[in-house]
């Protein structure tokens, strides 16, 4: 197995989730929170990641990302140099690829937090900060856990977005699926076997994590309710 | 309306089949709406907390005008000098029984006195030897008074400098009977002394009997009386005492 490709998706993989909850769970929030059409837009310019093939997305922002535009021509003067090709280059694509992965449980889960509980919590002074901090946040944790792994896993398991904006350099920008590619490119099966095997020990564990976890499983509080 | 009053209220608004147009203030210490389901009762105090912003109409609250749709004014509710709890207990789940009662609770600068108030309010609300249970396995009638203790301890421990109105809607509704007087008399020294001036909404005779409280009478969105409950429910205690006698 190639370690170092492991090694560069795991941090990948975690740097896209840590930036990707920061930026999900206010928007997640605000999208929650209303009805009008802006809220809609963009709940549907989120998605577009899920329908869009990833070579799109990459096709983009590797342009994007270049010397021929205006956003491109800043970042190589704030980098020195193109980050296509590059780890942040990868990163920026990953946190777009995953966007809905993070936003739509976080949107469900904010949803389904009856109102009732934010009106009970101003109606004894909290602010809607401490509101959503203490009152909103601890009971959509189910799907901040689920926004956290689906995020994570998803990022693992990136392809397209990948090949069109960080090519294929050993260290910088081969992740795991990418070197699993080069391994089936070179006839190398069984090599190749042991990679795909370890995503999907990888992938299926992630998400039995989700499902069965007895604190997961408890804390949507419909067993609570059926004893009660 | 007398400028020394603690709540001014004058509002319309339409909320399901009702029309609610209502104007009262309030002078005593304890002063209860009353009237049938349905009659406008709760989209008037969700209305002076804050939940609702009514089509038209002016609030004051302890000197602060909290609403006018006039002056397009509406303060957010943390921000008004009222604390309140709902008729449905709803408890924080994440928290034990002495966490809810203490969420509300301002004097961060005082811990001791917080302290204090906090084991005064679970021993008026008969919750101390609950103080730190999870909220999942309490009764309904146990999770009601955890629902009024939060908001009494919350209007106590307010951190502005005027006293809070403390909102309670049906606050002893679901207790039984012998439990609720002896609640009902507590409550109502205990925010006597600390001077919160309280608006509750009942549709129980006897309750406000026992509170010997002042009654706005609401029936289909409108005031209708206001008065000490000795006047105002008369027919009430008539009908309830004639009852007593056919069941003898």
């Amino acid at each position: 197995m190639d370690f170092e490709a492991l090694w560069l998706t795991l941090r990948l993989a975690a740097a896209t989730t840590a930036i990707l909850l920061l930026l999900a769970v206010p928007l997640a929030w605000w999208i929650a929170s209303g009805l009008g059409t802006m809220r809609a837009l963009v709940q549907a310019v989120v998605a577009l990641p899920l329908v869009l093939p990833p070579t799109v997305l990459g096709f983009y922002l590797l342009v994007a990302m270049g010397p021929l535009t205006a956003p491109g021509r800043l970042l190589i003067l704030l980098f020195g140099h193109t980050l296509a090709f590059s780890f942040t280059g990868l990163l920026i694509g990953s946190v777009l690829y995953s966007l809905p992965f993070a936003v739509q449980p976080l949107v469900a889960g904010f949803e389904a937090v009856d109102r009732g509980y934010i009106e009970v919590a101003a109606g004894l002074g909290a602010s809607p900060w401490r509101v959503f901090r203490t009152v909103v946040l601890p009971m959509a944790r189910t799907s901040l856990l689920t926004a956290t792994v689906l995020t994570f896993t998803h990022t693992v398991g990136e392809f397209g977005v990948v090949l069109m904006l960080g090519g294929n350099i050993p260290g910088a920008t081969r992740t795991l699926s990418i070197s699993l590619y080069d391994l089936v490119q070179d006839g190398n099966y069984a090599a190749a076997n042991r990679t795909a095997l370890a995503l999907v020990v990888f992938a299926a564990a992630a998400l039995a994590a989700i499902y069965l976890l007895p604190s997961v499983r408890r804390s949507d509080g419909r067993q609570a309710d059926v004893v009660r | 309306m007398s400028s020394d009053s603690l709540l001014e209220v004058k509002m319309r608004h339409r909320v399901g089949g009702i029309a609610l147009d209502v104007e009262f203030a309030l002078t005593q210490p304890w002063t209860v709406l009353f009237g049938p389901s349905g009659s406008g009762k709760t989209t008037v105090l969700r209305t002076i907390a804050g939940f609702v912003r009514p089509a038209e109409g002016r609030v004051v609250c302890a000197g602060r005008v909290v609403v006018d749709t006039k002056e397009k004014v509406f303060i957010p509710a943390h921000l008004r000098p009222v604390r309140s709890a709902a008729q449905a207990a709803r408890l924080f789940r994440n928290m034990t029984v002495e966490e809810n009662v203490a969420y509300g609770m301002a004097w961060e600068s005082h811990p001791d006195d917080t302290k204090q108030v906090l084991q005064e309010t679970l021993e008026w609300m008969r919750l101390t030897t609950l103080a730190s249970r999870k909220t999942d396995g309490l009764s309904g009638g146990e999770r009601q008074r955890v629902s009024v203790a939060r908001a009494v301890a919350a209007a106590i421990a307010y951190d502005g400098t005027e006293r809070p109105l403390l909102l309670l809607d049906e606050p002893f509704a679901g207790l039984d009977a012998v439990l609720r007087d002896e609640l009902v008399v507590m409550l109502r020294e205990c925010l006597r002394r600390w001077k919160i001036p309280v608006l509750s909404v009942s549709h129980d005779t006897g309750e406000c009997y026992l509170l010997g409280a002042e009654v706005i009478r609401i029936s289909e969105g409108q005031v209708v009386d206001q008065g000490p409950v000795e006047r105002v429910l008369v027919e009430e205690r008539q009908r309830m005492l004639e009852r007593l006698r056919v069941e003898r």
